[in-house]
């Protein structure tokens, strides 16, 4: 989907870029995924120039085959395991948060789902030393609660300074700032956030409905397609970058008149997007 | 990584001409001049430049702070005192600044007077304690009855003048009179949701504007929205209206207190009174109390605080306002013994 430009590869000049363009071929997907003799035709090329420069646009743009014993020689060297803090929990989650993959935290209201992630920023700042980026769209994140949590695990205040300093806290309220926040992070932003000596292994996102339900269903046609933006790039941030994410949903009591009516309205989509689910359930 | 054009805030109708003129990522866009843009993607000069503004813009989520410095901010805010020394405790304080928090319960057990106490206690002096800061009333129910906001006023006067200690409190004293409170409310009556929901639009230039407003009451946020037909539609508007109340508190530090009404729901044969608005409403503010009675004695209720432990206590209404209740046995409710 990358626009052609001339200098792009050799062989892809001014000229042929606009006789291309005349021809609508706009983007490498086009070129690529057309006829080449009609095409050398059309813009009175030789056949011999044109396959050459796809075959080198192929080899710049195609994602490469990896074995899967590679695979998974990367995977082990790399994947870490977050402990949340909590044991019970750990052992529900197979020992522990996995780097390089998403779980999620879904549960009604007053459930504890945020209680739980100031579990895990705490302790993965604090016993593992290593830094958390915690984004609140919410505003339900009060320093004074995991100060809280902090003099729990040990009374040294400079422990506890040291442990507040290593979380990040990212305070956004609608899903475009949510976009830039996390495409920042991908495009340079985790090396900057990693403070003394660790890096961030963790990103927390409480909670991503608040944001994306409002962009759901009736006529509005964006919702599902950002949604599925802010799934693909928590996904990749993971993958890229060895971090463990943990979004928040929210989980409704649907009655099925409405929930037929709604069934559109995409609430499995989201849930296709995520490795891991752990639900909290509210006994009301 | 390459970021899609799709995922920044434009116009749906100008993400369409990009598309089909070829440009899916910001590399594509990145080396063009608003003239260019405007040509290869048939677009006005107006919406090339603000394209080309939103993509280079890398703001990178905006301000971020560690956890420490949050700690610092939070600090510096005070808390509203509710004047019942109970339910400060149960709510760390009072009624935080730069959160939400919602009030439900029945009809009459005290909602509309626990906000009209708040609304003169957010303008206390800060040499007494207080945020000393001014108040947005907006009434959906029009049940904001002056007179009752002036025997409240004048009980809080009389209340910290019996307090004066020293010079400084003494000079906040003249300023801290019944008349100067009462011009400290701004009231708003808003009578559907349309108007209540272009008020809250309204609003963040009018804070901008009076820096000093320090509360913000909704009172109360369920009754435009229970004649709503589409239930669906219902629940995305109030998840944008949490949203931006959110955004209000967090970016102008301001209280925002919400009333919310008790609806019926059945479970079987077995019914049971819960807050209105459903259950996804329920995320939305940060603190929720619940207000009730139980035989002639009103309870108050912290049911959802991120940083309290659940709690119930005890209260009155007397002709001064929300008070601690008597622990003295007083028969009857609602009087001052």
């Amino acid at each position: 989907m990358v626009l052609l430009r001339d200098g792009m590869c050799p062989g892809l000049d001014e000229g042929l870029v606009r006789g291309l363009r005349a021809a609508d071929i706009k983007t490498v997907e086009d070129l690529v995924s057309s006829d080449m003799e009609e095409l050398a035709q059309r813009c009175s090329v030789s056949y011999k120039a044109l396959f050459a420069i796809r075959r080198v646009l192929l080899a710049q743009h195609a994602a490469f085959p990896v074995s899967g014993a590679d695979l998974y020689e990367e995977l082990l060297s790399s994947t870490a395991i977050l402990s949340t803090g909590n044991p019970s929990l750990d052992k529900l989650l197979d020992s522990g948060l996995y780097t390089g993959e998403i779980t999620e935290l879904s549960g009604g209201p007053g459930s504890g789902k945020s209680q739980v992630c100031f579990g895990v920023a705490v302790h993965i700042s604090h016993q593992l030393k290593q830094n958390v980026i915690y984004v609140d769209t919410t505003g339900g994140l009060t320093a004074g609660r995991l100060l809280q949590m902090l003099q729990a695990e040990t009374s040294n205040a400079e422990e506890q300074m040291e442990a507040l300093q290593r979380i990040r806290v990212f305070r956004l309220f609608d899903v475009f700032s949510l976009l830039d926040c996390l495409y920042g992070l991908c495009g340079g932003g985790l090396q900057r956030a990693s403070v003394g000596g660790g890096s961030v292994k963790a990103v927390i996102v409480d909670s991503v409905s608040a944001v994306i339900a409002p962009l759901l269903g009736g006529k509005q046609n964006e919702g599902m397609s950002l949604m599925s933006q802010v799934a693909g790039v928590l996904k990749t941030m993971a993958k890229d970058f060895n971090v463990a994410a943990l979004p928040l949903l929210i989980k409704e009591e649907f009655d099925l008149k409405w929930w037929s009516r709604s069934k559109e309205e995409g609430g499995g989509a989201a849930a296709a997007a995520s490795g891991k689910r752990k639900r909290d359930e509210t006994d009301s | 990584m390459q970021r899609p054009v799709s995922s920044f805030s434009l116009s749906p109708g100008v993400k369409v001409k990009l598309a089909s003129a070829g440009f899916r990522v910001t590399a594509d866009l990145l080396h063009l001049s608003p003239p260019q843009l405007s040509r290869e993607a048939g677009l006005s000069q107006q919406e090339a430049l603000e394209v080309l503004q939103a993509v280079r813009s890398d703001g990178g989520g905006g301000a971020s702070m560690s956890a420490l410095e949050l700690l610092q901010k939070e600090g510096e805010l005070k808390s509203i005192v509710t004047f019942s020394s109970h339910l400060d405790a149960a709510l760390g304080g009072g009624v935080p600044v730069g959160k939400s928090t919602e009030i439900c319960g029945t009809p009459g057990v005290g909602k509309t007077q626990l906000c009209l106490q708040l609304v003169v206690d957010v303008q206390v002096p800060q040499c007494f304690g207080g945020v000393e800061g001014q108040a947005i009333y907006i009434d959906t129910e029009g049940s904001f009855l002056l007179q009752r906001v002036v025997d409240v006023a004048a009980a809080a006067v009389r209340h910290c003048s019996l307090l004066v200690e020293d010079e400084e409190q003494r000079v906040a004293m003249t300023t801290f009179t019944v008349e100067t409170i009462l011009s400290n409310i701004f009231l708003v009556r808003c009578h559907d949701y349309v108007e209540l929901l272009a008020e809250l639009h309204l609003l963040p230039d009018f804070l901008t504007g009076h820096p000093k407003a320090r509360l913000l009451v909704i009172d109360s946020v369920a009754l435009p929205f229970r004649r709503f037909e589409d239930l669906s539609q219902r629940t995305r508007v109030l998840y944008g209206l949490a949203q931006q109340l959110a955004a209000i508190a967090t970016r102008h530090l301001v209280a925002v207190v919400l009333t919310n009404q008790m609806t019926t729901r059945l479970r079987g044969n077995q019914s049971q009174l819960v807050p209105a608005l459903g259950e996804s409403w329920g995320h939305a503010p940060t603190i929720r109390l619940l207000l009730q009675w139980s035989g002639s004695q009103r309870l108050a209720t912290v049911f959802k605080s991120p940083s309290h432990a659940d709690a119930t206590i005890q209260y009155q209404i007397t002709s001064d306002g929300f008070r601690d209740s008597d622990q003295s046995a007083c028969s009857q409710p609602g009087t001052s013994c």
